[in-house]
């Protein structure tokens, strides 16, 4: 029973990892908190949901459909929400503030869109294999979904750190004004990470919705708290912090959920983070330069 | 004209306490702390009340200074750790708090009767009484800014290495704005309660953080004004354009992004700011120091 639930919480886990690391990644380069990231990872949701639907897509095409949707929705959101702010070099607060505004635009867009009722994916969307595996009932979905979080990060991390677009990445986030000297747009550069981001929470946006099978327009917010928690508590701006953290956010939430109360767990969760930001600000994994990058807001 | 008033009296009660919920965003906000707690002292406060008046049967208004206090108590605890934070730390840890008396007053259901609520409480706070606070408390807070306490928040929110070079502590003050607002948001949250009958948990949760926080970036987060002219707009627009009812969320969000993008300083502080430029152009004397004017130096020369 209790490596049933660890199983089911890494599951978990390493979704929630999965968004957040999309999050850091948009906070490590842009220094911008994104308020409508959980409404990104919600029209993801949306748009494989509707390819299953509309199209009886095949779940794979309709994963790749939610990343694209994920990324679009995201590159939208930089082109109308960020970059105006961004000329203009207005302070932090005023990202978070019109991010706020984008998120509610476009939650109750899908609000409209599905009349406020709850979805579901066809129950054949993906086939429901199981496998006994120490005693443990292991799903096929739930060996698919790690399998995919394994390859989505690795395909990132070689891609910051192995090629030419991922250099120009990285020198934006230490430094724009240096890159700009250096002859790197930092227009594109942004637009790249806006979309790498937004195509992460498109895809945990379909997976959420095929493991707890509901798509709805409020998934995103819940998604989103949590999201906070983990890229604080692993440490704002890194990767391995939020995929840790997600995991042990993922873990500690399905045990409570199953051994206390879903109500405790939330309430667990929070407290954790208080503490955390409380005596360590900068995070299990984070740099203290990311701490200091914060301006005032 | 009394039907007029008749027919709008919960509404313009709903901005009275709105207004209060603003200048307690606005307070901290005009500091420079990025606290996103207001909802969740307001939460404090407003439950503090109910339970105190149905539970107890106290009298609704000792039970509302007992909200405030309980608001100020918290707040004054909480400021502690957050004044040693900055900027997005202060802002997910006030989110984490008001997350945290979110699924206290969901789940605690012995006390609170969970997500039921607390209902058929006296309504013992009519229109008069509510403008009666919020005037009191506009008064404080603009005698309050005009004297060393405004003056030293304005310049640790512009440029916090001059504040520390003047003197001026700047833990000190951010701790100071933080009980104040939590003070203003208990209160708020009290006399929500015992004007409108019943409360829920969602009262008090992201939507209410968010309303917060629109309010004061509408106005404006400089002057006590624009947290007034937010909470007018914001909570009266909605009534106003019912042909948008539908799609209120979509208009405020848009409203939200337009003026944080085009219209920074808000409604009531762009405006404010416009009018001493020209009162300025006016007495000031011949063109001949035509130095630019910035603002900083306007406020300060218009206030001595």
């Amino acid at each position: 029973m209790l490596m049933q639930q660890l199983l089911n919480g890494i599951v978990v886990g390493s979704v929630y990892g999965l968004f957040a690391l999309g999050f850091t990644l948009l906070f490590g380069v842009n220094h911008i908190m994104n308020m409508a990231h959980g409404s990104v990872f919600m029209w993801g949701a949306f748009a494989g949901l509707f390819a299953v639907l509309q199209f009886d897509a095949p779940i794979y095409v309709a994963l790749l459909i939610g990343m694209l949707a994920g990324g679009a929705v995201s590159v939208l959101l930089d082109l109308v929400a960020f970059r105006p702010l961004r000329r203009r070099g207005g302070p932090e607060f005023s990202a978070i503030v019109s991010s706020i505004g984008a998120d509610l635009v476009l939650i109750s867009i899908a609000q409209k869109l599905s009349n406020t009722a709850v979805m579901r994916f066809p129950f054949d969307a993906f086939p429901v294999i199981f496998f006994s595996f120490m005693g443990m009932r292991v799903q096929l979905l739930q060996l698919v979904i790690m399998a995919l979080v394994v390859i989505m990060v690795v395909g990132l991390v070689w891609y910051l750190y192995r090629t030419s677009f991922g250099l120009r990445i990285r020198s934006v986030a230490y430094a724009e004004q240096t890159s700009r000297l250096l002859g790197i747009n930092p227009g594109p550069v942004n637009m790249q990470v806006f979309f790498i981001s937004g195509a992460l929470a498109g895809m945990a946006g379909v997976l959420i919705g095929l493991v707890f099978n509901s798509v709805h327009f409020a998934m995103g917010e819940p998604l989103l708290l949590r999201a906070f928690v983990i890229i604080i508590i692993g440490g704002l701006g890194s990767i391995p912090g939020a995929l840790i953290a997600g995991m042990v956010i993922g873990i500690v939430q399905t045990l409570s959920v199953a051994y206390i109360s879903s109500g405790v767990a939330e309430a667990i969760v929070f407290l954790a983070l208080f503490v955390v930001i409380v005596l360590k600000p900068t995070g299990l994994f984070g740099q203290p330069t990311a701490a200091m990058r914060v301006q005032r807001a | 004209m009394i039907n007029f008033f008749n027919t709008y009296q919960s509404l313009l009660d709903h901005i009275l306490v709105n207004m209060l919920l603003a200048a307690s965003q606005y307070v901290v906000l005009r500091a420079g702390v990025f606290s996103l707690g207001s909802a969740g002292f307001a939460a404090l406060g407003a439950y503090c009340t109910a339970l105190l008046t149905t539970k107890l049967g106290w009298n609704p208004w000792l039970s509302v200074v007992v909200g405030m206090m309980l608001g100020t108590l918290v707040s004054a605890l909480l400021a502690l750790p957050l004044s040693r934070l900055r900027g997005v730390f202060q802002a997910v840890a006030t989110l984490a708090f008001v997350q945290i008396v979110l699924s206290a007053t969901q789940n605690w259901v012995a006390l609170t009767n969970g997500p039921m609520g607390v209902n058929s409480i006296p309504h013992a706070a009519g229109t008069a009484s509510l403008l009666l606070i919020v005037v009191a408390v506009v008064v404080f807070l603009v005698m309050m800014g005009r004297y060393s306490f405004g003056r030293a928040l304005d310049v640790i929110r512009e440029d916090e290495t001059v504040a520390v070079s003047l003197g001026i502590s700047v833990p000190y003050y951010h701790r100071i704005a933080f009980v104040l607002s939590g003070a203003l948001a208990g209160l708020s949250g009290g006399l929500h309660a015992i004007s409108s009958y019943s409360i829920t948990p969602q009262d008090y949760g992201f939507g209410l953080l968010v309303a917060a926080l629109a309010m004061v970036v509408l106005g404006g987060r400089t002057t006590v004004w624009g947290a007034l002219v937010g909470a007018l707009v914001l909570t009266s627009l909605p009534e106003v354009f019912r042909v948008f009812a539908d799609y209120r969320a979509v208009v405020q969000g848009l409203l939200l992004m337009l003026v944080i993008i085009y219209l920074p300083r808000g409604l009531a502080d762009t405006v404010i700011a416009h009018l001493k430029d020209r009162r300025l152009r006016r007495t000031a004397a011949p063109p001949v120091i035509a130095a630019p004017v910035g603002v900083l130096t306007a406020q300060t020369r218009s206030r001595s």
